[in-house]
This record gives C-alpha cells, structure tokens and sequence, in this order.
C-alpha cells in the first residue's frame, strides 16, 4: 500500500470522526441543559466560590448517584 | 466537616512568583539589550564575546519563553489549581514536597541551562537549544509537576474539573510530547567516548529536522505561550470581576476546538520550504481555521465582562486582562494572515515574525501574567496591592511600548519584503541586501525604545509587588473578588 | 460519554494526547523516509568543515543568516539556485533559520573567497558600509575543538550510517575519508592549511602550522563548502 494513500485516508477519516464528535459534543452540551439533565453555566461558578469552606459545586461523593 | 484550620498554602505559588519576576526582568532586559544592538551595532562589544547578538538572542528567547512564562505558569497552577480543586496542598506532605522539589530543580536547572547558553553548548533548535543533559533535567521537572497535577487531582473534592484544569493539564500533555520528540538526539561522547560530553547530534537530518523542530517550535508557542494564558485567564478574569464565565459551554468548545486545530498548523513555518507542498498548504489553511477556537476564546472572555464595563475603568487589573484578550485576538488574526502563502512569501524571514511573536507575547502572556501575579500578591501576603496609580501607569507605559514595538515591526518587515524582491524596469533586483538593513535603521530604534518602555513597566511592577509584600496596609481576610489596593 | 469524560481526568487526558498526537503522527512520520535521501553526488561534510559547521552553530549564526533559498525570481537572483530537499541529507541539526537579519547563505562558497570571510569576520563593516553585524575577532584564537568534531562524525557514521570511508559516485574512491582520529586530524590540518594560506593571513598560518586551526578557519571552510 501506497503510504500516500494511508496518510490521506487516515486523515480524512480523523477530519470527518472529529467533527462528528465536536458536533454531537455541542448537541449534548445543549441538550442536557435543556433536558435539565444538567447546566453547564453553573461551573462558571468553580472560579468565583473558591474558598476551602465554600461548598463544591458537585462533591466528589456524589460520584454514583448520576454517573451518567 | 472542614477542618477550619486547614488553609490554602501559597508557599510554592509565591515562590514561582519571585521567579516570574526575576526571569521577566533578566529575559525583557536582554531583549531590550539586542534590540538596541541591531540599532547600535558598537554595542556588541560591551561584554566581548558575551554580548554580541548571535550569543545574547538565544539568551533572550529561552528566558523569557522558559523562565519567565514557565515560572508565571507554575506560579498560577499551584494558586490556581489548589482553589479549583478546593483542596490545599498543605493537606498533603507528599505533594507539598514534590512542589518544593519541583521549584529549586526548575531554579537550578534554568540557571545551569543559562550558563550553558552563554558558553556556546547550543543544539541551534530555536526554542530547544539546551544540550542533553539539560533536555534530561526538563523532562524530570515535568514530571514533577505531572505527579503534582495528578496527585492534587487525586484528593479533590470538587467532581468536576473547572475549564482551567483543562488547559493545564494540556500544556503539561503537549509540551511532553513535543518536547521529547524534537529533542532526540544522540551524545556524541557516549558513542565514541571522546570529544566534549556535553555535544549531541540531532536524530533527525536536514527536512526531516525541520519538521520535526517546526511541528514543535509552533506548538510549543501553542502549549506555552497559548494554552495555559488561557488557563490563567479563564480563572483570574471571572476571580477578579465576580462574572462566570460568559459561556461555559463556548469554553468547552474552544477547547477541543483548538486542541485539534493547533497541531496541524506547524506547517506554516516552511512554506517555500522543501518540505512537502501539501504539508504546506494544510499549515496554511489550518491556520486560518485556527482564528476560530482561538476567538472563540477570547470573545468568551471580552463577553464576562458583558455589563461590567464599568470595572475597566476602575481597577487596573481588569484593563490588563481584557487588554490580553485583546492581543490575544489581534495575534491569533495577525498569525493565519501570515500564514497564507502569498503573504509568507513576502513576511517570511523579515522582521514582521518577530512582531507578531512580541504582540502575543508582550501583549498576550506578559499581561496576563502580570496581572494574575498582582492578583495573587494581597492574597499571598494578606495586604492590599501596594500602589493602583503605579499599575496604571504601568499599563500604558507598556501598551504604548507594544504599540510601537508592532508598529515599527510592521513596516519594517513589509519594508524589507518588498525590498528583496523590488527589480528595476530591466527585471534585475533592484537593491543589494545590505541595502535593505541601513534601511531599517530607524524602526530598530523604534523598536528598542518600545521595548524599554515595557521593560520599565516591568521594573514597575517588580517594586509595587515588592512593596506589597513588604509595606502595604494589611488586611483581616482574604478578598473574594477584586484585588484591594491603596490609590 | 462526554460527561464521563469531564469526570475522568486520566481518560480526559488519553482524550487530549490522542487528538494532540494524531496530527504529528499523519504529517509528519510517513513522510521520513523520503526526506531523508540525499541529492546525487552530496557528500557528508570533512572533518574540518564539520567542526566548522559547529562554530557557526556554537555561535548561532543561524540566528541572523537564514539557509534556505525559496523558489522566487527574486531569491534564486540574489543567492542562486532555489534549495533541494536532498541537499540537507547530512545537516544534523538542519540550519534554515527562521530570520534574515542577514543575507541566506546557503549557497555563500559561489560568491565569496576565503580572504574576504577573513577580513569580513574581522570587522564587517569595514568590508560591507552599514554592516550591522558585530566582528568574531575570539575566532581568530580560539582553537578549533577537532575532536568534538571527530566524535560527532564518528556517531554519524556508526549511528545513521552516514558514508565515511565510502566510495558515494562508485568511482572507485572513497569519497570523503575519515579513518582514525589521528588520520583524519592529519588530513584536517592540511585542509586548515589550504583556507588559512587563502585567507592571506599570516597568523592564521602560523597556528595551522603549530598544528592548531582557529575556528575562523574551520568556519571559513564550512561556509566555502556551501554551494
């Protein structure tokens, strides 16, 4: 086989699964929020309620309640 | 179920601090330094060989690419990183000592790899000029501070990694892989036992060299200069202002936006290179697509301050990071402008490339790293910011010294394109080469003047953080949101 | 899927390695092999032009002077015939250079002789008017370090099977000799001695004569070289 040609198709397939993957990522991020599955905006908050004593915005201890 | 007593512990952040600002002043001096050489060529000779431009410019680029960005990085990430995670690395002794540990080998190892500079042990990779036993010291510090990433990440208590995570840990995944792959070479002492042990020789040979450096030295603007500025800022801008981030989810896609895109752009150093032809091309167009994950970013950014205009005018901070954006936004336009092949043709090799390398990096890094450092300081020494008159001050003196640095490298850089290839009514060239240096005389000075004005908002800074730590007005508790500072 | 992800740094950061190495690992390793060729007739470099060659990267020329002649009217003019890939086969580091604060010099040993680098090194804008270029005057007594220079292509032989002590055009000879150290310093001293009686100066001669080569002769040999 050509290495040409691996390279090509292996591009090209990487090209058209990467945006697949970046599209549905954009359509999950909306459509959880939606669902109210979950707000993403509420992260933003990560930056501003940084103290030790202030609350984390999803505790680790959560974990296996919504894990998916 | 907190221990109250249990406190965020800045000892390593403060650290790294001092030396952002050590680094920044010996790294922006000497480039103030050249700068005025290609003005003033007599002074080459001030420190004999020591000080001639081809010894000094090296100097210049790894200390302020490797000492002062990398200290301002890690000076963030042990501030940061902790306060996101909403665990305090005093809660570990292990990880606390990795930080120690961490710090004085950067210290030692940056100062030995400068030394080495000066004394001719130089790969000539540009941005990857130490010689082996250096390139083994770096990756040891990189580890050191993966353990100290993943290990701080262990312990967390906040499930969900905050965007800045992200492009930290990014950068610690991208420079690895860049830095390992474009630093293989072979010690030519170990092979054959004589000769200097310090000398290596590259794996790669001629185009395949090139690549390998290019693929790198782009990227390592991305996983340096890029990505972890976008880490900081994403924390200090929302941190100083009290906004959220405009969009967090914008944030997330810019970030899978510029991980893919970034990569690819390498090319677009060797076009008209002897590199392949659609290598060349696919660094072009890449680097257009880039504009926008870059954008992406910078326009969340501007957009947190969305009604909160009004904090530009007030608080100095504010006008820095917004200002980095803004360079932010003007390199990542300026750079895939470059990259397309008929404006390459004519900017490649000229004095534009460094312009736009000192937008983003006087503008973009030097701002935002000023500005995450004073935000730290009331924080680190529980007193207000020593002086907001001097910090103003600081900010135009420096915004007007890139303002004339990029302007002037502008025109010289077009000038001396235009010049190369200018031919008289019969076709020959029309001016001999030295003919398009003499030329460039005056926007060197200008350029050199421009540098010494950011060079002097450096010192600025240095003493109003000094201040801080040593005089300022104390105060009872940690600020939540803007930094206090006297007038 | 994704909001497993966000939760899982380690498989976040395989996440980020595989996008971040996908792109290297298209563009740049198939194309390796056929890089690498060199051009017919291009023979890896003498002892005394390589230990010329790590002058001029021991004192970062490439930090002025760009290598690489792009394929424009106005450049293969100026400098001459546009560059090959197949031409680098022996550059280990390869020295394009990124700036011309400079003129390129990729194929400099055309258009200039050994006497004018020497007085030119020595004080350049005597020899260019409103040269911005400073003088290497610590060339002129530096002594040329042959043995790093032998070691490196010694490793180049050994390692990358660079063709020392090989007949290259298959004329029978061997085309570009190396053999031991004591050998290949023999045959260095007699290039040195060659460009230094071209530079026209008498201490460079002398120095050669004494069995030590300054690093200005060294360097001068390596630019001749580039053609």
């Amino acid at each position: 086989m050509d290495a040409r040609l691996i390279q090509g198709a292996a591009y090209l397939v990487l090209i058209i699964f990467l945006t697949i993957v970046l599209y549905g990522y954009i359509m999950h991020l909306y459509r959880s929020e939606k669902k109210g599955k979950r707000n993403y905006e509420k992260y933003g908050k990560m930056a501003l309620d940084d103290e030790l004593t202030s609350p984390p915005v999803e505790p680790l201890e959560e974990n296996e309640k919504e894990s998916k | 179920m907190q221990n109250p007593a249990i406190e965020y512990d800045y000892t390593v952040a403060r650290w790294f601090s001092y030396l952002a600002i050590l680094f920044g002043i010996l790294g922006m001096g000497i480039g103030v330094w050249i700068a005025f050489e290609l003005a003033f060529p007599e002074l080459n000779y001030v420190a004999g060989q020591y000080s001639l431009f081809s010894r000094l410019r090296p100097l210049h680029t790894n200390i302020v690419a490797y000492g002062f960005t990398l200290s301002g990085i890690w000076a963030t990430w042990y501030y940061v990183g902790q306060r996101v995670l909403k665990v305090s690395m005093a809660e570990s002794k292990f990880l606390m000592f990795v930080g120690k540990l961490h710090f004085w080998l950067y210290f030692l190892g940056t100062l030995a790899a400068v030394v080495s500079l000066l004394l001719r042990y130089t790969t000539s990779k540009e941005y990857a000029q130490f010689e082996w036993p250096f390139d083994i010291v770096v990756v040891l510090i990189w580890v050191l501070w993966g353990i100290s990433i993943f290990g701080l990440i262990g312990i967390r208590r906040e499930k969900t990694l905050y965007i800045s995570m992200w492009y930290y840990i990014a950068t610690f995944l991208g420079v690895a892989m860049l830095y390992l792959f474009n630093n293989m070479e072979v010690p030519t002492f170990l092979i054959t036992g004589m000769g200097d042990p310090l000398h290596s020789v590259s794996m790669y040979a001629g185009t395949n060299d090139a690549m390998v450096q290019w693929w790198f030295g782009h990227n390592a603007v991305a996983f340096v200069f890029t990505v972890p500025i976008i880490a900081m800022i994403y924390y200090f801008l929302p941190k100083e202002s009290g906004q959220p981030v405009y969009s967090y989810k914008l944030s997330l896609l810019s970030f899978w936006g510029l991980m893919f895109v970034y990569l690819w752009a390498g090319g677009h150093h060797l076009i008209y290179s002897t590199v392949p032809d659609w290598m060349q091309t696919m660094g072009s167009i890449f680097s257009v697509i880039l504009i926008l994950p870059s954008w992406g970013s910078a326009l969340n950014m501007l957009l947190t301050m969305k009604g909160e205009w009004g904090q530009l005018k007030e608080n100095p901070l504010i006008k820095f990071m917004v200002l980095a954006s803004t360079f932010y936004m003007l390199a990542t336009l300026e750079g895939p402008i470059q990259s397309i092949k008929s404006v390459n043709a004519l900017a490649h090799f000229t004095d534009w490339i460094p312009g736009h390398v000192h937008d983003g990096t006087l503008g973009w890094v030097g701002f935002m790293i000023i500005a995450a450092i004073m935000h730290m300081a009331p924080r680190f020494f529980k007193r207000e910011i020593y002086s907001r008159k001097l910090l103003e001050i600081q900010f135009w003196l420096q915004t007007t010294g890139i303002v004339l640095y990029f302007s002037s490298m502008w025109i010289a850089g077009i000038t001396q394109g235009m010049m190369w290839r200018a031919v008289d009514q019969y076709g020959n060239l029309a001016y001999s080469f030295i003919d398009t240096v003499t030329v460039l005389h005056p926007y060197y000075t200008l350029r050199a003047i421009g540098g010494l004005f950011y060079l002097t908002g450096t010192f600025m800074w240095a003493y109003n953080f000094f201040k801080t730590m040593t005089a300022s007005r104390a105060i009872e508790k940690e600020p939540q949101f803007a930094s206090p500072m006297a007038a | 899927m994704f909001s497993w992800l966000e939760r899982n740094p380690f498989f976040f950061a395989v996440g980020v390695f595989i996008v971040i190495a996908f792109a290297g690992l298209i563009e740049i390793v198939p194309d390796f092999a056929q890089q690498s060729r060199p051009v017919a007739g291009a023979k890896p470099y003498t002892l005394l032009q390589l230990a010329g060659r790590q002058v001029y990267i021991k004192e970062s020329c490439n930090a002025c002077h760009s290598q690489l002649i792009r394929p424009f009217k106005s450049e293969t003019d100026r400098y001459g015939m546009y560059s090959l890939n197949g031409e680098y086969a022996y550059d280990r580091p390869f020295l394009w250079g990124s700036k011309r604060t400079g003129p390129d010099l990729h194929r400099v040993g055309n258009y200039r002789t050994s006497d004018w680098h020497a007085n030119h090194f020595w004080d350049p804008p005597a020899i260019v008017p409103g040269s911005i270029m400073p003088a290497y005057r610590h060339l002129y007594k530096n002594v040329t370090d042959l043995e790093t220079a032998y070691a490196e292509a010694l490793t180049v032989k050994k390692v990358f099977n660079v063709p020392y002590d090989k007949d290259i055009d298959g004329d029978g000879k061997v085309d570009v000799p190396l053999g031991t150290f004591e050998q290949a310093k023999k045959q260095a001293l007699q290039d040195a001695l060659k460009v230094a009686e071209e530079t026209k100066r008498k201490d460079l001669v002398d120095m050669v004569k004494q069995g030590k080569i300054p690093e200005v002769v060294a360097l001068i040999a390596y630019l001749n070289r580039l053609k």
